[in-house]
């Protein structure tokens, strides 16, 4: 056995050789190209190239997206705060509106008419039988002591720039020309506007001119009264808010 | 002899093992070398996913783009400000905030009837008075001015004493121009009240309080 064991002992590097002869010999057995599987007219190194760039845009458009509806978070924050405030100022706007007389409001009321005397002259002064700025201004400023909510002139709003005033004798209201019969409707209390118009106390003069020269001098309860919202412009030009 | 052809027999054995060895190994690499390769069709995957994928985002950032400027459209800060602007010449109108600005001021020394102050009034608002006082009370549409028995006038409640001081904000020239011309309103009331003296300052800045009445509708509501 030991001899034996001796003998194949001697043939192990001869052995050993011919093996690593065998494995360069294989080793230089070239293989065919691996890329046989690959798709034809495709290089695996700018396919790679390819993902990169795609994963990096991807990345970036990831990131655009996320910042982007942070961005659209915050729109929708200031959109509910803006919301709330614009419904605030709009409800304010109406109030505000509604004081200036910039709506068209109803309720009751009284009207007033004054007119003309049919009789156009006689023995006084011809101004006598007539009505003037200053008696539809006279009656306004009661209406208003008596507590009236709105009031108009042959449609013509009564607001804060108004003025009553006559070019000639042609009576001018928010600088439109009325002519008589003069309508003044006005929405309140009713009862009390009718109480302090016929006291005989205000409005003197007309109700002397009424009976003597035969002007017109109507007062009428009205159950509901439209009265139309002004129609002009406030032109504020040198008034600024505050100090 | 015998052990040479062993050994020779040997030495091919061990030669087409080392072979195999090779070819077994090379087979192996192979392999691996083709899932390699064949990464490349997966790489044309990956890409055409991406690229996929990429569009979709692309649509959505577009998307949202969109949502943005119609959020920047629907926040309405332009409509905001529009709207304050508004209320904010409304209040001016209504008495409701302080103001100031330029315009005349006008005394009246002596004896002077409430319908008169009021016909002065009126007579500023023709003339553009855009904001009114008598004696630091602010004068609105709402204001109710009225006098005692004995001639003391009243404005929104309070008692006021002579003079009387009237202010108001406007073009101060046209004011003036207004107030004097000949044949004018204070000529006339010069010419009626004996012992009143009028005087018409301009003034190149006036602070106006703001009205202190409270204006509450109980019969009027808006028309439909």
């Amino acid at each position: 056995m030991k001899f034996k064991l001796d003998g194949i002992a001697r043939y192990i590097p001869i052995l050993m050789i011919a093996l690593i002869f065998g494995v360069l010999l294989g080793l230089q057995w070239k293989s065919p190209p691996a890329r046989s599987t690959a798709v034809p007219g495709f290089e695996h190194e700018s396919g790679f190239l390819a993902i990169n760039r795609l994963e990096a845009e991807q990345g970036e458009l990831k990131e655009n997206i996320g910042r982007m509806r942070e961005q659209l978070d915050e729109y929708r924050r200031e959109l509910a705060a803006n919301t709330e405030m614009l419904k605030e100022i709009s409800a304010e706007l109406e109030r505000q509106k509604m004081m200036a007389g910039l709506l068209a409001v109803e309720g009751p009321g009284i009207q007033v008419t004054l007119d003309d005397s049919s009789i156009r002259s006689g023995a006084a002064d011809s101004n006598e039988y007539l009505i003037h700025e200053y008696d539809l201004r006279d009656v306004v400023n009661l209406l208003w002591l008596a507590g009236s909510e709105a009031i108009a002139i042959n449609d013509e709003r009564i607001v804060a720039t108004t003025s009553i005033y006559c070019v000639g004798s042609t009576v001018m209201v928010n600088d439109t020309r009325l002519s008589p019969p003069y309508l003044i409707q006005a929405v309140g209390n009713s009862i009390t506007q009718e109480d302090v118009l016929r006291n005989p106390g205000y409005l003197k003069e007309i109700k002397q001119r009424a009976e003597l020269y035969g002007v017109q001098f109507m007062v009428n309860r009205i159950g509901i009264l439209t009265i139309p919202a002004y129609k002009g412009g406030f032109p504020i030009h040198y008034a600024r808010l505050g100090e | 002899m015998k052990s040479r052809s062993a050994q020779l027999l040997l030495t091919i054995i061990c030669f087409i093992l080392g072979l195999l060895l090779v070819a077994q190994f090379r087979t192996q690499r192979m392999a691996s070398e083709s899932i390699l390769s064949a990464s490349s069709a997966d790489q044309l995957i990956i890409i055409s996913s991406l690229v996929e994928n990429n569009a979709h985002l692309r649509e959505e950032m577009e998307a949202l783009e969109g949502q943005r400027d119609e959020y920047q459209r629907a926040t309405g800060r332009a409509v905001l400000e529009a709207l304050v602007e508004e209320l904010n010449k409304v209040r001016i109108v209504n008495g409701l905030v302080e103001v100031s600005g330029s315009g005349v001021e006008v005394s009246l020394d002596g004896p002077i009837g409430v319908l008169d102050v009021q016909d002065l009034i009126n007579e500023l608002r023709n003339a553009g008075a855009e904001a009114l006082t008598i004696n630091g009370e602010r004068l609105t549409l709402y204001s109710l001015i009225a006098s005692t028995e004995d001639g003391v006038m009243i404005v929104s409640g309070t008692k006021l004493s002579r003079p009387y001081v009237l202010q108001a904000i406007g073009q101060p020239e046209t004011m003036e121009a207004a107030l004097l011309r000949s044949g004018g309103l204070i000529a006339t009331l010069e010419r009626n009240y004996e012992g009143l003296a009028v005087s018409v300052i301009k003034r190149e800045r006036m602070v106006l309080p703001v009205y202190k009445g409270a204006v509450e509708f109980v019969y009027a509501s808006p028309a439909e």
